[in-house]
């Protein structure tokens, strides 16, 4: 008896293009295995579906004395040096952060089975599992999907996660619940022809309001913030924001956008950087050097001819017509916090519920220790959420998880037993409460090991907590292990990235600390740079940077204010001390990272998977023709094979192929095959484009034929086989002609 | 029975430093103690309350002295790659189990110990290894061959234990003052 496997398990609770998808996707997994895709493409392609490299993927590993290989049982590689059985991280996109309780349980089942157990929430709202198995990949996908989940274009050159504030929809600053539009614009942008053929990734987020700091829209890509004028819903929408090493805040695009022009302004703006966008440097990809590059008014000048020659397109508003369909009723009677209670009680109730604009409901801010939770607390968590907030829970930004609908009579109860769990601990959104990026634990990027630092960090600030200043204990601290700044440091009142310093020969872990950054605003304003300081010395860094606010802020003072009064001077004077580095005999511990005793090393650095690989919109497309060729030169070969199921096959890889080149072109194409063939007329073959040196533009009939004649409708076998042949035909044609375009562009560019 | 991932836990008698556990981790690694197995790195989750602690990440089976239901112990955790029958796997995975205590219980500084009359069992599978009690049954065999070699002449009681949405986990309770090395030898025998 053959094992069962959850492809069958789950056949028909799966959407039907998830099952596709995902049926594709493992089938390249075993074209790659036989050694019949390209590391790159298939690089590329694990990455849009949400499976990431991770440190010592290239198979080589420092034990803090020497690089040592990691010899995998098997000799493939799953892209450009990276080895096929090294663990990979899964990064699973929650759109908005929205969990349903389901999803959460999935998620724990997922954690278990091929993870370590461990559920980690990013600072982009997604949740990712780290040490997977590239072959274990699909059935995770599926057992996603059959709950909702995509991890489609999670990782890649494509359009990431749409974040939104946690409190959209039940928050009291807001101008409207931006919940629907952010999951309109998820549904519109994913795997849309327009946002395959970026530089780089693009972000987007949703704020609610401008003055509260949740949606961070002014460091993303493309920004959203709901603004209502003259009674009319729409946005304030901004681009090119991003942090990285170059912090950009993004610029104006619209001071008010209607909402039913959001998403065709967004796919102007996603038009324009897929065509002008850099595509060589990924140093200088993303949206904001383009924004640079051409100057605001010229950038908006070309969005705005973009706009003009768009085709309607009726998802445009199609998930706008029921703006209610994603609101969440609460389980439970609202009604008042209890004013008594256990004074951790009312200490947590201070700072990890907040009111929400329906009376008698908060929203509880479930901490969790550097984003990290085990799938037993997460069917913990979904039991809560059963038994007393429903469905909405949400992922933040600031890697913990919301429970929305928290009635207040509820409050002391439901502590209870998350503390039961051990996620009782109070002061969310304070100094205890801080993000990292994975830093050297797991990114192959990272410089200096931010979530060791920031364990370290949280272990000390919570022993004094009590006896803080009030001021420093409303303070933030974020960490990124690198300038790629994943921590979101630079909007963070104390920030810091990790770099390396040399001292005596040896490489000594630092982290260079930014000051002032402000979280309020949508991340209104990033920190100064001060200096960098050894790693070991960063808990003492703090110390200082706090006792010097306390005794030298004037009266109310903000730490913002402070730091912008005394400036960066002051600081580099204090920091002075803490930055020298004892010499390796007299203090060793300075030359390894916090939570790592080996000898600190930078070999261990890889490339990135970050950027993606570069490979573009046109060669999917012609590879993803010819794996439907093969599917349907397969249903022909097996005996009993349908040859009319294999004929529209072979005819659906050239609707494929042409349709890629014509969106090489820039031409907008729609799927269906009528469109195709019409736009493949009238830009490629028409003008000539296809003609072969020898045969002209005979092959171009051979899909516009078939396409007039429809003859691969119920064809019998000796028809099937000419489809066949004509498909490969012009198949070949289509990579000779798109080989011809290349060389005449890199003519031009000589 | 063709599940793979098969995890066996023993219970720490005393409380193992995780600050010290982790450069202990670091050395298995750099003198890859576990011959026929790739250790890859080690993982801090000690900040997570009830977590998995301290790891080793392998390629086959990852090592863990974990706090899963609040109790400090050495969770081994097969992967892939198991060789053998199912009552091989099992043997293996328990067998795996236990040189990893004897190994940490030799190791200077750490004053680990570990206590052999409880021990818990689990398949993280639920596709090949449903928590039911059909599975139960058709685990039992193997697993009572793997304890009449562990405990000769004495009655394990063997329970299921956890809820229907967890793997399946089995609780094994023995009335025993045997060490780890004792077991493992055994085994081994
Ligand atoms: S900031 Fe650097 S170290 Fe941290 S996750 Fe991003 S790329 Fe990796």
């Amino acid at each position: 008896m053959s094992a069962p496997t959850w492809k069958d398990r789950l056949s028909g609770e799966m959407s039907p293009e998830m099952t596709v998808e995902i049926d594709t996707f493992e089938g390249q997994i075993d074209l790659k295995k036989q050694g019949k895709l390209d590391d790159k493409f298939f690089a590329e392609t694990r990455l849009r579906r949400g499976a990431y490299g991770q440190r010592y993927d290239n198979g080589l590993r420092s034990d803090g004395e020497t690089q040592r290989t990691l010899t995998f049982p098997q000799a493939l590689t799953k892209g450009p040096d990276t080895q096929w059985d090294a663990p990979g991280m899964m990064r699973i996109k929650i759109p908005m952060g929205r969990l349903s309780i389901k999803q959460l349980e999935v998620h724990a089942e997922l954690a278990e089975e091929y993870s370590d157990t461990i559920l980690h929430v990013t600072t982009r709202q997604d949740i990712q599992l780290h040490y997977i198995h590239i072959e274990d990949t699909p059935d995770m996908m599926r057992r996603l999907a059959a709950v909702g989940i995509t991890t489609r274009e999670a990782c890649g050159n494509s359009v990431r996660n749409v974040t939104a504030c946690e409190y959209s929809g039940v928050c009291s600053t807001e101008s409207f619940d931006v919940t629907p539009y952010a999951d309109a614009c998820m549904k519109y942008f994913l795997g849309h022809p327009d946002v395959q053929d970026f530089g780089r990734k693009f972000k987007i987020a949703f704020s609610g309001c401008h003055e509260n700091p949740c949606g961070l829209v002014t460091f993303h890509d493309l920004g959203a913030v709901a603004k209502i004028v003259d009674g009319k819903r729409g946005f304030k929408v901004v681009v090119g924001g991003g942090l990285g090493a170059v912090p950009v805040e993004a610029k104006v695009l619209a001071e008010f956008c209607p909402a039913e022009e959001l998403l065709p302004l967004s796919q102007a703006v996603a038009r324009v950087f897929a065509r002008l966008g850099e595509k060589q440097s990924r140093a200088r990809a993303r949206i904001k050097f383009l924004v640079d590059k051409l100057g605001l008014d010229e950038f908006k000048r070309l969005v705005q001819v973009e706009r003009e020659g768009l085709r309607v397109d009726e998802r445009w508003t199609e998930n706008l017509k029921d703006l209610t369909r994603l609101d969440e009723k609460p389980i439970r009677p609202g009604a008042p916090l209890p004013t008594e209670g256990p004074a951790e009680f009312l200490a947590w109730a201070k700072y990890n519920l907040k009111p929400q604009v329906q009376e008698g409901y908060y929203t509880a801010i479930v901490k969790l220790p550097l984003g990290d939770f085990t799938s037993r607390q997460a069917r913990r968590i979904a039991d809560l959420a059963r038994d007393y907030t429903g469905d909405g829970i949400r992922c933040t930004v600031e890697q913990n998880l919301a429970m929305r609908w928290l009635s207040g009579a509820d409050a002391l109860a439901f502590w209870e037993r998350l503390a039961d769990i051990g996620f009782a601990e109070a002061g969310a959104g304070t100094i205890t409460d801080m993000t990292s990026c994975p830093g050297t634990d797991t990114c192959k990027l990272g410089i200096s090991s931010s979530r060791g630092l920031t364990a370290e960090l949280k272990k000390r600030l919570t022993l004094v907590e009590d006896k803080l200043d009030t001021q420093v204990r409303e303070l933030r601290i974020k960490s990124s292990g690198c300038f790629n700044s994943c921590g979101q440091h630079h909007a963070a009142d104390i920030g810091f990235t990790g770099v390396s310093r040399a001292a005596g020969g040896r490489k000594v872990p630092h982290f260079n600390v930014v000051l002032g950054g402000q979280w309020a605003h949508n991340a209104g304003k990033y920190g100064l740079v001060v200096g960098a300081v050894p790693s070991k010395n960063i808990p003492k860094t703090v110390q200082v940077i706090t006792d010097h606010y306390v005794a030298n802020r004037e009266e109310g003072e903000s730490f913002q204010s402070f730091i912008e009064r005394v400036g960066k001077k002051d600081f580099r004077g204090i920091l002075k001390p803490l930055q020298v580095i004892p010499s390796y005999e007299e203090d060793k511990s300075f030359y390894s990272d916090w939570g790592d005793p080996r000898e600190y090393t930078i070999g261990d650095i890889g490339i990135g998977e970050c950027a993606g690989e570069i490979v573009p919109f046109v060669e999917f497309g012609l590879q993803a023709a010819e794996q439907e060729l093969h599917g349907a030169q397969d249903i022909l070969d097996t005996a009993g094979g349908d040859p009319a199921v294999a004929a529209a096959g072979a005819f659906q890889s050239m609707v494929t192929a042409a349709k890629a080149l014509v969106r090489h072109l820039d031409k907008q194409c729609r799927d269906d095959a009528d469109d195709v063939a019409l736009q493949f007329k009238t830009h490629v073959a028409d003008p000539g484009l296809f003609n072969d040196p020898f045969v002209g533009n005979k092959f171009a009939h051979f899909f516009l034929g078939l396409h007039a004649s429809q003859r691969f409708v119920g064809a019998n076998k000796e028809i099937a086989h000419k489809c066949m042949d004509e498909a490969q035909l012009f198949l070949d044609a289509c990579h000779a002609t798109y080989q011809r375009w290349l060389e005449a562009a890199n003519q031009a560019a000589e | 029975m063709q599940a793979q991932k098969l995890q066996v836990k023993f219970f720490a008698r005393d409380e193992i430093s995780e600050v010290a556990l982790v450069p202990v981790f670091h050395e298995w690694i750099k003198q890859g103690v576990v011959s026929d197995e790739l250790l890859i790195d080690v993982a801090d989750y000690s900040h997570v309350p009830d977590g998995p602690g301290v790891m080793i990440i392998g390629h086959q089976a990852d090592y863990a002295v974990d706090r899963d239901g609040a109790r400090q112990g050495l969770t081994y955790s097969r992967k892939r790659l198991a060789e053998g029958d199912f009552a091989a796997r099992v043997q293996d995975t328990f067998r795996r189990a236990l040189s990893s205590c004897v190994r940490l219980e030799g190791q200077d500084g750490l004053a680990a110990r570990f206590g052999t009359g409880e021990v818990v069992f689990r398949i993280q599978d639920r596709l090949l290894a449903p928590n039911d009690a059909a599975t139960v049954e058709a685990v039992r065999p193997a697993l009572e061959a793997t304890l009449a070699k562990l405990y000769p002449g004495q009655q394990a009681t063997i329970e299921s234990i956890g809820e229907p949405r967890e793997p399946l986990t089995l609780r094994i309770t023995v009335s025993t003052d045997a060490s780890a090395a004792e077991l493992l030898a055994r085994l081994s025998a």
